[in-house]
């Protein structure tokens, strides 16, 4: 199969940036990856007999009751931060 | 030509739980920053989220009052975007299985009831807030200062068809969905603190075509008076647009208070592609008949009962929707003065007018515990027979704010009730023309606004305690004679 879709927009959406030559590559890799995916397309099965499976994992979900904990400190939670001032995590500048 | 425009909202609750939507750190509403945090909500690689209970059963109420169909099979999706107040790099929300679908909520517009359809009610989490931090300009921004607090803090989405078709309508919407999130108890509802925030989907169409114009979002609405004011000007703007032969641009505008006008505001890092897929760590969402069956046994009386309890006094729709829209204890004492004076007009203007306009002068914000439905039914009781004036009623009810007293004792006290016997009030209206020939003169002369002031010198001379509108009845029957 070949490249089915655009590295440069696959690339943008993930915020990782690449050389022409990783380009190529990650191309080649991913369209392989892309090959095994289209076999499921290829399967045959019908909805009215098999089981129809819409999430990876087959437990139910348990809800947690709405009781607070605590968790980190203030100090804590900004520890790792590389930056900080005024009780607030500093970062490079980002904007809507 | 003519233009039709449509309007779609999604508004953005904020759930008044105590913990947050997937982690157990407490919901605070304070100044300082970063404060009430885990791993989870900091988006810390390893951390584990599991929903809150209490969240998905406010949705699901929510959802129910708007007839919403309930998805029994839900689940969670993750919708990836890169932006430094969501530090995981994704939100945890719903795609195409949300909580509530096909929905309608009943608002009243133009003293008429209509119905707004909604298109889905789903869950997901906030994200922190960010300060761009510099010359005070965003786009000219040093850095970007982060406060995580409000990350994971639960938030019901809700969406509208693009069913609405003016700023008005709009308006009632939020107006209504605000009272509904109140009386549901789910959400504090404030705009001014965020727990209600809205979007505006605006698009114009050729009046005689089937197809939707394009869609422009409007965003920073942070009031019903600027979202009014948007909806308006977006609409004019996209109108003149098409007129001039343009072609409207399919963006996000932001709502700038300041100048009242939308900016194109500049599109979040890479673009839209949200990439949602289910989020591994969350198993499905049964929300099986026996859940929905105890929520729906919680379900409190929504604001269109309400409306139609007190149009059953013989309310209009507007006096109704104005009521229900008040504090729970407005519409409690309109029914329970109601009940005695069964007069539905004079019971509303007392409660919504004279009421709150003197606990306003006064500065209460709640009635006296001595202040008593009874006490107002009374008042009302009183001037509606005639043993006081209106004008009495007030100070009336004046005092009463003030001190435990009964209407009867102020009223005896202050000497306001009123002389009702027509004899002795006949006396004293000949005794006035009499004293006053000349001005009787004049009057016949066709002066005829003299007749007002001889009625003051009958109330004056009779220390103000007659009936002035028997007194100005027995006058006209004099002068004819």
């Amino acid at each position: 199969m070949s490249n089915q879709f655009d590295i440069d927009n696959v690339s943008k959406l993930a915020s990782i940036e690449l050389e022409e030559t990783e380009k190529n590559k990650l191309s080649q890799d991913l369209s392989i990856i892309l090959e095994h995916v289209q076999a499921i397309s290829n399967l045959e099965f019908d909805i009215s007999v098999d089981e129809v499976f819409i999430h990876p994992l087959e437990k139910q979900l348990n809800l947690q009751e709405d009781v607070v904990e605590e968790f980190l400190t203030h100090e804590e939670a900004l520890s790792n931060a590389p930056e900080s001032k005024d009780g607030k995590f500093i970062v490079p500048p980002s904007m809507e | 030509m003519q233009y039709n425009p449509t309007i779609g909202i999604e508004t953005h609750v904020e759930l008044k739980t105590n913990s947050k939507m997937f982690c157990r750190c407490k919901v605070v509403d304070t100044e300082e920053p970063n404060v009430s945090l885990c791993p989870t909500c900091l988006g810390l690689p390893g951390a584990l989220p599991v929903p809150n209970k209490k969240a998905i059963e406010f949705i699901t109420l929510l959802a129910l009052s708007t007839n919403c169909k309930i998805t029994k099979q839900g689940m969670f999706h993750r919708k990836n975007y890169f932006y430094p107040d969501l530090p995981k790099n994704y939100q945890i929300s719903q795609f195409d299985l949300p909580v509530g679908i096909n929905g309608s909520l009943k608002i009243v517009l133009n003293d008429q009831e209509a119905e707004v359809a909604i298109e889905r009610v789903h869950m997901e989490e906030d994200t922190g807030k960010s300060t761009h931090m510099g010359t005070g300009r965003i786009d000219s921004a040093t850095s970007t200062a982060l406060d995580f607090n409000r990350s994971g803090v639960p938030l019901v989405e809700i969406v509208t068809k693009p069913v609405l078709k003016t700023s008005l309508e709009a308006v009632a919407y939020i107006e209504e969905l605000r009272q509904l999130v109140l009386d549901l108890g789910i959400s504090e509802g404030k705009l001014e603190k965020g727990n209600l925030r809205f979007d505006a989907n605006i698009s114009v169409a050729n009046s005689e075509s089937d197809v939707l114009g394009t869609k422009v979002e409007i965003k920073n609405m942070n009031s019903l008076r600027s979202l009014e004011r948007a909806i308006d000007y977006e609409i004019e703007r996209q109108i003149k647009a098409l007129n001039n032969g343009e072609i409207i641009a399919q963006e996000t505008r932001h709502w700038d208070e300041g100048k009242e006008v939308t900016k194109p505001m500049r599109s979040k890092e890479g673009s839209a592609d949200y990439r949602y897929f289910s989020d591994p760590d969350i198993p499905n969402m049964v929300l099986d008949e026996e859940f929905v069956n105890i929520i729906k046994s919680k379900m409190p009386k929504l604001p269109y009962q309400k409306r139609l309890e007190l149009m059953q006094t013989g309310l209009s729709i507007g006096e109704a929707n104005i009521l229900s829209k008040s504090n729970d204890w407005i519409v409690k004492l309109f029914h329970d003065v109601y009940s005695t004076t069964k007069n539905s007009s004079s019971t509303y203007n007392w409660i919504t007018g004279e009421l709150q306009g003197q606990m306003r002068k006064v500065e209460i914000n709640e009635l006296p515990s001595w202040f008593k439905a009874d006490s107002l039914s009374e008042i009302i009781n009183l001037i509606e027979s005639n043993k006081i004036s209106f004008s009495s009623g007030k100070v009336i009810l004046a005092a009463l704010l003030v001190k435990n007293v009964t209407p009867y004792d102020v009223a005896k006290e202050q000497n306001l009730f009123q002389e009702n016997d027509s004899e002795k009030i006949l006396q004293i209206v000949k005794n006035v023309i009499t004293e006053n020939s000349e001005v009787v003169v004049r009057i016949k002369n066709g002066e005829d606004k003299l007749i007002g002031f001889l009625v003051g010198l009958i109330i004056k001379s009779s220390g103000g305690s007659i009936n002035p509108s028997i007194a100005k009845d027995l006058l006209s029957k004099e002068l004819e004679e």
